[in-house]
C-alpha cells in the first residue's frame, strides 16, 4: 500500500484521477484505520488530506446565508461551533455523540457521511436540513448531490472514483423552526447508536405545523427521511392525537435489524418514543407549550 | 516507507508501512511505551497521545498521517519530573492499577491546557473516551479539579511576585 500526501487540493484530485479506484482518501481515520487493520478494506494507496486544512477545515457563512462545512471540519469543531449551535444544534447534538474526544478530534462530518454506517449519527440531522454535498473530481470540476441521493444503500455512496467530498452545504432555516437530534445507546457517552433520530419543526402558526421532517438511524439499512410520517403533519394542527399516531405510524415503517445492540423488537418500541421526545424538544426550543401533548 | 516524527520535540526518522498506527512506532520503534494498548479499536483511550494539542487514540491513527505534527506523550509530558496532574493524581489516589493512567493523563493535559478552571462535569465529558476498570472514576475528577487550583493559586501567587 502507498502513502500519498496532499499538499494541494489538486494533489489529492490528480492523485484519485491516476489511481482510478485503487486509492482510498484517508481523513481522521477513525473507520478507514481500522477496517484496514480488520481486512475489511484492502487499498492499493491511501491519499491523506489531512494537510489541506487551509482548502477543507473551516465553517463558514456564505452571504446568502448558507453554512459551508469543510470536507476536514472535525466532530469536535462541528460540536463547538458557535453558528451550527445556534442554527443546526441538532447536528451539533450528534456530532458530540460520536465517540469520545479522542474520536472527535480527529473524526470528520464528512468522513462520517462517506462511511455511510446505517448507525452514523450525524446523517439524520443533516438529512432533516437537507444538507447539500459538494464533491470535485479533476476532470469534471464541482457537482453538487442532495445528501438524501449521496447516500445510495448501507456503507454505499454516490461517489465516482476519481471524486471526493470537499463540502457540506446547510441552507438558512425558514422562521419558527426548531430542531433535534435523540439517541439511544448503552451507555450515555461513546457509544455507536442503537438508534437513532432527529427532527426538524417548522411552525405556521400557534398550534399549525408548517412542515415535519423525520429521518432515523440504525433502523434500517439507509438513514432515510420518514415521509409518509411528515405528510401527516403539514398544514396540520399539533395534537396529542396526531403526536401519537405519527410516532406509531413511523415504528411501523422502520424496518431495523437484530444485532450485538439491541433488537429489531426494542427498535421498533423505542422509535416512537424518540418521536415523541423529539416534537417536544422542537417545540420547547421554541417556547411553545400546547395543552394535552405530553411525554408519555 | 521512512517518516519523520516530532515526538515530545524531537524529530525521529522511522521506516514504516502505510498501514501503521501511532501506537505500534512509539511503543516498538521508539520504545515510548506510556501509550498502552488496551483495545486497539478506539474504545478505551489507554493509547492517548497528543497530536497539535489534542488528544487522539494512537492505535488507530496512520503513523504517516502524523508526519508534521507535535505529537506529545506521557514521557514528554514528565521529562522535568512528574507534572501537576499526574501529582495529583498521585495525591488524590486516582490510580489504582495504573494501566489506563498514561491516556488519562494526556486527556487531562488537554482539557487542563483548554479549560484551567473545569467543572466535575466538563471532566468527565472529557474523560469520555477513556476507561478505568479500577478507580470509578471520582478520584480522577477531585484529582483534575486539585491540579487545576494549584496552577491557578500559582499563577496568582506569580503575578503578586
Ligand atoms: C471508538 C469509536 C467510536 C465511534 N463512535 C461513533 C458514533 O457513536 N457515531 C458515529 O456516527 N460514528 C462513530 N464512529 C465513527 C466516526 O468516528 C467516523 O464515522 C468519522 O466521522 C469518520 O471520519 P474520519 O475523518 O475519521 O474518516 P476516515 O476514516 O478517514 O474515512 C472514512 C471513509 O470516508 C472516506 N472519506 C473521508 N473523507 C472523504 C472525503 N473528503 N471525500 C471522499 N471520501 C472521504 C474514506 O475514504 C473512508 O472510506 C466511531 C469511531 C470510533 C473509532
Ligand atoms: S488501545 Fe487505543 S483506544 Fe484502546
Ligand atoms: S487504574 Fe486500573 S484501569 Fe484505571
Amino acid at each position: 500500500m502507498d502513502f500519498i500526501y496532499a499538499q494541494k487540493l489538486e494533489e489529492a484530485l490528480n492523485a484519485l484521477r491516476t489511481q482510478a479506484g485503487r486509492a482510498k482518501v484517508l481523513a481522521g481515520g477513525t473507520d478507514l484505520m481500522i477496517q484496514i487493520a480488520r481486512g475489511e478494506k484492502q487499498p492499493q494507496a491511501l491519499i491523506f488530506i489531512g494537510q489541506l486544512k487551509d482548502d477543507l477545515a473551516a465553517v463558514s457563512l456564505s452571504q446568502d446565508g448558507h453554512l459551508n462545512i469543510g470536507a476536514l471540519v472535525t466532530h469536535r469543531q462541528i460540536c463547538a461551533d458557535r453558528q451550527v449551535q445556534a442554527s443546526y444544534p441538532a447536528l451539533a447534538t450528534a456530532s458530540a455523540s460520536v465517540g469520545g474526544w479522542q474520536t472527535q478530534s480527529v473524526g470528520t462530518l464528512a468522513g462520517n457521511i462517506c462511511n455511510a454506517s446505517p448507525a452514523a449519527d450525524t446523517i439524520p440531522p443533516l438529512l432533516v436540513h437537507e444538507a447539500v454535498v459538494t464533491i470535485q473530481s479533476a476532470a469534471r470540476g464541482l457537482r453538487d448531490v442532495s445528501l438524501e441521493y449521496f447516500i445510495t444503500g448501507r456503507r454505499q455512496i454516490a461517489i465516482e472514483n476519481d471524486e471526493m467530498v470537499v463540502g457540506i452545504t446547510l441552507a438558512p432555516l425558514p422562521a419558527d423552526t426548531a430542531d433535534a437530534y435523540l439517541k439511544v445507546g448503552r451507555r450515555k457517552a461513546m457509544e455507536v447508536a442503537i438508534a437513532g433520530l432527529a427532527m426538524r419543526l417548522t411552525m405556521a402558526g400557534p398550534e399549525i405545523v408548517g412542515e415535519l421532517r423525520v429521518a432515523t438511524c440504525a433502523t434500517g439499512p439507509v438513514s432515510r427521511r420518514a415521509r409518509e410520517v411528515e405528510a401527516l403533519f403539514s398544514g396540520q394542527k399539533l395534537t396529542d392525537e396526531l403526536v401519537t399516531q405519527g410516532a406509531s405510524l413511523l415504528g411501523r415503517m422502520i424496518q431495523p435489524i437484530d444485532d450485538t445492540r439491541a433488537s429489531a423488537q426494542y427498535r421498533k418500541l423505542v422509535i416512537p418514543k424518540l418521536f415523541r421526545g423529539a416534537v417536544l424538544e422542537c417545540l420547547a426550543k421554541l417556547g411553545i407549550a400546547i395543552s394535552g401533548l405530553e411525554k408519555s | 516507507m521512512k517518516i519523520n516524527l516530532k515526538v515530545n520535540g524531537i524529530l525521529e526518522e522511522v521506516e514504516i508501512e502505510a498501514s501503521t498506527v501511532l501506537l505500534d512506532v512509539l511503543r516498538d520503534k521508539l520504545h515510548l511505551t506510556g501509550a498502552k494498548e488496551g483495545c486497539r479499536e478506539g474504545e478505551c483511550g489507554a493509547c492517548t497521545v497528543l497530536i497539535d494539542g489534542q488528544p487522539v487514540d494512537s492505535c488507530l491513527y496512520s503513523a504517516a498521517a502524523a508526519a508534521n505534527t507535535e505529537i506529545e506523550t506521557v514521557e514528554g509530558i514528565s521529562a522535568n519530573g512528574l507534572s501537576a496532574i499526574q501529582k495529583a493524581m498521585v495525591e488524590e489516589g486516582g490510580i489504582q492499577c495504573g494501566f489506563c493512567t498514561p491516556g488519562i493523563v494526556m486527556t487531562l493535559t488537554a482539557l487542563l491546557r483548554q479549560n484551567a478552571d473545569p467543572t466535575p462535569k466538563d471532566v468527565a465529558a472529557a474523560l469520555n473516551g477513556n476507561i478505568c476498570r479500577c478507580t470509578g472514576y471520582s478520584r480522577i475528577v477531585s484529582a483534575t479539579l486539585k491540579a487545576a487550583k494549584n496552577a491557578m493559586a500559582q499563577k496568582a501567587g506569580d503575578a503578586h511576585a
